[in-house]
């Protein structure tokens, strides 16, 4: 029992990393190799900050977007215009660049951010941070498809994801619709980096196994449904939770034969 | 209100428009027809802002609009219907017109959703606004197309071939529908195959081949013309 509950509040962390991956993907087509880094890289910002992390998030977030905004118009919209190989190569170079920057800033050592009293704080064996990442995740996700389905943007965003040419045709400015969408998906990146720092370490090389990680879980979950991108997460941390039962070493690879299976008998996914 | 000044653009060694020129005026409706490889659609894109012309200048509403973006001239008036409907397949109906109404025609509130609602009147359309857009059929997709564009409030209106694939009773019915809409003063240039729905509503009729205007006048005019009738009917002197 305690293993279904660890398995699926580790479902909601690996969600909320995945859920920017899924949005940029399902509307701009980007494969954003860069995007664990940038995850990491919110957790960076708390600590060049030296701020509590309650103080730090307002800023963070709002800097993450405008993070992703710039990338948008400086990298990732040439790169989507350069051919589908093109965004895979630039976000991969982008990846390494983030790596040696936070290396050389911030040294190779793994850091983990301080979240006071509460990171002790637990319910019935559970830890209480976990439970606040997994109610954040859901927010997060369950506020983006809200938007999506009810709001003028979230029209946009769809009209555009479903046929870009089109979209233009009836007026929509797809620039800066696209730089938002990346600058929601950095910043949703960066609250789930700020999490990973508080519930265990980061370093500068963590963001690989995490893109990994939000990668599976997109895919479990079936391109473009960001409810799927929360029930993909939870498949992936049911599996790491309960194999782990069996034997920890196992856990990780469980999750990678999961999504292979997935990738073999549902190619679309589970929840598509 | 439109004018397209000398317009070249080629594909490699195709050449879709060869040094083109035309003038419409507000209300004009002018029929295009033509071969197929004629550059009627490649015309469209140009007028839309969907391709680029290599050489030439586009004016529309007494601005120069060659390099700007297909959602740029959109909002100047500039509305479209596809060949193939591409209706936002995950939108429903009522969504497709709202999101037209909101950017093209710049509404907001209850004053967009009543511009939808009405286009969707228009087009015969108001009972499946709730209905996902990637289930409606053939005929229903190409009024809602044109359902699409009438919401961006356009000036100037851009028919493809909105006649192809239809019974002759669904053809008359679009045709109603273009003729209506043309009673609010908008322009409409119609690329059509069906050339009887094309002799129904326009006064002017233009004819292309490998990029070049081969025939400009009234409709039966440039139909019987001898050059029109060779390269277009397949008629040989």
């Amino acid at each position: 029992m305690n293993a279904l509950i660890h398995g699926v509040l580790l479902g909601g962390e690996y969600a909320l990393i995945a859920c920017g991956l899924s949005l940029a993907f399902g509307v701009m087509r980007l494969v954003n190799i860069a995007h664990g880094d940038l995850a990491v890289c919110g957790a960076y910002l708390v600590v060049f900050l030296g701020l509590p992390v309650a103080y730090a998030l307002p800023l963070v977030l709002p800097i993450a977007f405008g993070i992703g905004w710039l990338l948008n118009i400086t990298l990732f919209e040439r790169a989507l215009k350069a051919g589908d190989l093109a965004p895979v190569l630039v976000t991969f170079g982008l990846s390494v660049v983030i790596q040696n920057l936070l290396t050389e800033g911030a040294t190779a050592n793994p850091r983990t951010l301080d979240g006071g009293a509460i990171s002790l704080a637990e319910v019935g064996g559970v830890s209480v941070l976990r439970i606040i990442a997994f109610a954040v995740a859901v927010s997060v996700l369950g506020g983006l498809q809200l938007g999506l389905s009810y709001t003028g943007f979230g029209r946009r965003v769809r009209a555009t994801a479903d046929d870009v040419d089109t979209a233009r045709l009836v007026g929509i400015r797809v620039r800066p619709l696209f730089a938002a969408v990346a600058g929601i998906a950095v910043a949703t990146a960066a609250l789930a980096g700020v999490f990973l720092g508080l519930l265990g370490t980061v370093d500068p090389y963590t963001g690989g196994l995490t893109l990994i990680f939000a990668f599976e879980a997109v895919v479990i979950g079936g391109l473009g449904s960001l409810w799927g991108t929360l029930a993909g997460g939870i498949v992936i941390g049911l599996t790491q939770q309960l194999a782990g039962l069996w034997s920890v070493k196992f856990a990780v690879l469980a999750v990678h034969l999961v999504f292979l299976a997935v990738l073999t008998f549902r190619p679309r996914g589970l929840f598509a | 209100m439109l004018e397209i000044d000398t317009v070249t653009k080629r594909f490699g060694q195709v050449v879709v428009a060869d040094a083109l020129s035309l003038t419409v005026r507000p209300g004009d409706a002018v029929g295009v027809v033509g071969p197929n490889g004629a550059g009627k659609t490649s015309l469209f894109g140009m007028i839309s802002g969907d391709l680029s012309p290599d050489a030439g200048e586009i004016r529309f509403a007494g601005l120069t609009v060659t390099r700007l973006d297909a959602a740029a001239r959109c909002r100047l008036g500039v509305g479209r219907t596809y060949q193939v409907p591409r209706p936002f397949a995950d939108l429903t109906v009522f969504e497709n017109v709202l999101v037209a109404a909101q950017q093209g025609a710049g509404e907001r509130g209850r004053a967009a959703r009543a511009t939808a609602a009405d286009a969707l009147a228009r087009t015969g359309l108001s009972d499946l606004s709730d209905r996902l857009a990637g289930r409606l059929g053939l005929l229903q997709r190409k009024r809602l197309e044109l359902a699409r564009a009438l919401a961006t409030r356009p000036s100037l209106l851009l028919l493809d071939e909105v006649a192809g694939g239809l019974t002759d009773p669904e053809v008359a019915e679009l045709v109603e529908i273009v003729r209506a809409a043309r009673g609010d003063g908008l322009a409409v240039i119609w690329i059509e195959h069906v050339v009887r729905a094309l002799t129904a509503t326009v006064e002017r009729l233009i004819c292309l081949a490998g990029g070049r205007m081969i025939g400009d006048g009234p409709p039966a005019e440039v139909l019987a013309s001898r050059a029109v009738q060779e390269v277009f009917l397949g008629v040989t002197p």
